[in-house]
């Protein structure tokens, strides 16, 4: 009897959506309310009990963390080294994946294997060889040093979800193409690059993304302001005493604007690289 | 003179395979050999079998640290996959603005890691955060909640921070599970007189059980090593209430500046994940 009664509630798809709305607006609340907070006065922000909303709004706080924080050289560090990551991993990959996709050599399978393997390996784990081989060549507080260990966090991904849309392109339109004179490279670069462009481009974006959110190794390789990655920069406003929440919440949007713009824009092709990845890798 | 099908695809593959010597091969075979090494900043550098093992297997903090991992691993991922299927569930139900409200269900994906720690820390902070404030609104404590002096509420507001950002994940896992069921099955399943708990229990279930099972083990994967939301929270207290095993690995490189006993528990890790990890692409290996 009861649980004929639930299933009846359960059923109806009001129910759905009243909970949907009640557990969405817990899971958006975070971001909503730091998004208030950053408007607010720092006195505000120590007030209790605390504000839900910002009594008058002000850009006090984007204005300190813009011009008077070393935040904005750790935003520009950040999209160098994500910039940088991105490219090495992109053309890498993208050779990697036609090569194993298009033209199976033997021991092309084991290779594949071989970089799905490569993520297991927990990146804390290599904190000490990296940090010896970094030493040695003088790598370390370097953008190289970061895009180096960025490489190998992200490129088996990447090639592995790259792998997986090159593989679904006809051989025959290569084919066809290098009987009408163009050679594979060229065929490459003008029909499989344009027509898996959608899918190269949210590799490219989610490499982007995982690069810049990056953060054990942004903390262990640097330690020097000029080449901190935001990630590990935004704890500039947390000190032993004092915690600047106004600032800190306008230092958090700065540093979650590209997820939430790449995600307002693209969400869908980067769900289903995403998905691409994690369900075959 | 023309390169064969088969050395074009050797040759562009090869920057794959030099990333991959370089990268990966080069560091863990260092992290073999300086595992058995005696390796410090003040020691003389030699060989030294297993004894930075035999320290690790004596020190009280490792066993500590191996404790907390698995409590934070367990919850977070259990409150992921929980939070992640409900939501997916609840999802595949609507029809009308289903598109807006998979988009919404995403958002907290975007965030990075640390960012939510920071969040977090300010909402469950007992003196300006706004959980604290509902809990006296709500009549349910009559004064501010020290959580981050409290060793078992800290522990569970990291748990909170780090599910809240990989829930998104979850769902879409769940979700491709679900939407791959057809609909006829429960068309029919409702002609035989079946309602949606019954349904729930013999059809989806039993069909999205694999996919479920592949997002548990990535996700349990994940959260075994992750550090950035502890990072932000806690830095490992109060005391070392959420010392995790990342955390211990860190303070073998900075403060004890001991490569060999780093790299030792570096390899110990990597094992216990590997067997997590070796089940998975069992898994996946079984299917084709």
């Amino acid at each position: 009897m009861v649980r004929k009664t639930i299933a009846r509630i359960l059923e109806r798809p009001l129910t759905s959506y009243l909970l949907l709305i009640i557990i969405l607006s817990i899971m958006l609340a975070p971001i909503i309310f730091t998004l208030f907070t950053s408007f607010k006065t720092r006195a505000e922000t120590f007030s209790w009990p605390p504000t839900y909303f910002p009594k008058d709004p002000t850009l006090q706080a984007y204005h300190e963390v813009l011009f008077r924080s070393p935040i904005l050289r750790h935003l520009l560090n950040s999209l160098i080294v994500a910039i940088g990551t991105t490219t090495i991993v992109m053309v890498g990959g993208l050779l990697t994946a036609y090569g194993l996709s298009q033209y199976k050599f033997k021991g092309a399978n084991m290779l594949l294997l071989i970089f799905i393997a490569t993520r297991i390996i927990p990146p804390i784990s290599l904190l000490v060889p990296f940090y010896m081989i970094m030493s040695f060549l003088h790598l370390i507080n370097t953008y190289v040093c970061l895009m180096l260990v960025n490489t190998f966090l992200w490129y088996p991904f990447a090639i592995w979800m790259l792998k997986s849309f090159i593989d679904k392109f006809p051989r025959e339109l290569i084919d066809s193409a290098i009987v009408d004179g163009c050679t594979r490279t060229r065929a490459f670069f003008r029909i499989v690059v344009p027509v898996s462009a959608i899918g190269i481009a949210a590799v490219a974006i989610i490499t982007f993304l995982w690069t810049w959110n990056e953060f054990l190794y942004g903390i262990i390789f640097t330690n020097t302001r000029s080449v901190q990655p935001i990630t590990v920069g935004a704890h500039y406003f947390v000190g032993d005493e004092l915690v600047q929440w106004d600032s800190i919440a306008a230092t958090a949007i700065f540093t979650a604007l590209p997820g939430i713009i790449f995600f307002s824009i693209a969400q869908r092709a980067i769900v289903k690289g995403l998905m691409a990845g994690a369900v075959k890798g | 003179m023309r390169i064969t099908n088969r050395k074009y695809g050797v040759i562009l593959s090869s920057p794959g395979f030099i990333i991959i010597v370089a990268l990966v091969v080069f560091p863990l075979v260092t992290l073999f050999v300086t595992s058995f090494m005696r390796y410090t900043a003040v020691t003389r550098i030699g060989f030294t079998g297993f004894d930075n093992y035999k320290y690790i297997f004596s020190d009280r903090l490792f066993w500590l640290s191996l404790q907390k991992t698995a409590i934070y691993s367990v919850g977070a991922t259990g409150l992921t996959f929980c939070g992640g299927l409900l939501i997916a569930l609840l999802l595949s139900k609507i029809t009308r603005g289903s598109g807006l409200f998979r988009s919404l269900a995403m958002f907290p994906w975007a965030v990075p890691l640390v960012i939510s720690g920071f969040i977090w820390r300010w909402i469950f902070n007992p003196n300006v955060g706004i959980f604290t404030d509902l809990l006296m609104r709500l009549r349910l404590i009559s004064e501010p909640l020290p959580i981050f002096s409290n060793p078992k509420l800290a522990m569970m507001a990291c748990i909170i921070a780090d599910a809240w950002v990989r829930i998104p994940f979850m769902t879409v896992f769940a979700l491709a599970g679900i939407d791959s069921i057809p609909q006829g099955l429960y068309d029919a399943a409702r002609v035989d007189g079946a309602d949606c708990i019954a349904s729930f229990r013999y059809i989806t279930l039993p069909l999205i059980k694999n996919m479920l099972f592949v997002g548990l083990l990535i996700i349990s994967m994940i959260n075994f090593r992750t550090i950035d939301v502890i990072f932000a929270m806690t830095g490992g207290g109060p005391g070392r209430a959420t010392y995790v095993m990342s955390l211990y690995i860190i303070d073998q490189l900075w403060l004890r500046v001991n490569y060999g006993t780093g790299s030792a528990a570096g390899v110990i890790m990597l094992l216990l994940i590997s067997s997590f990890a070796g089940y998975y692409v069992y898994l996946i290996l079984k299917k084709e």
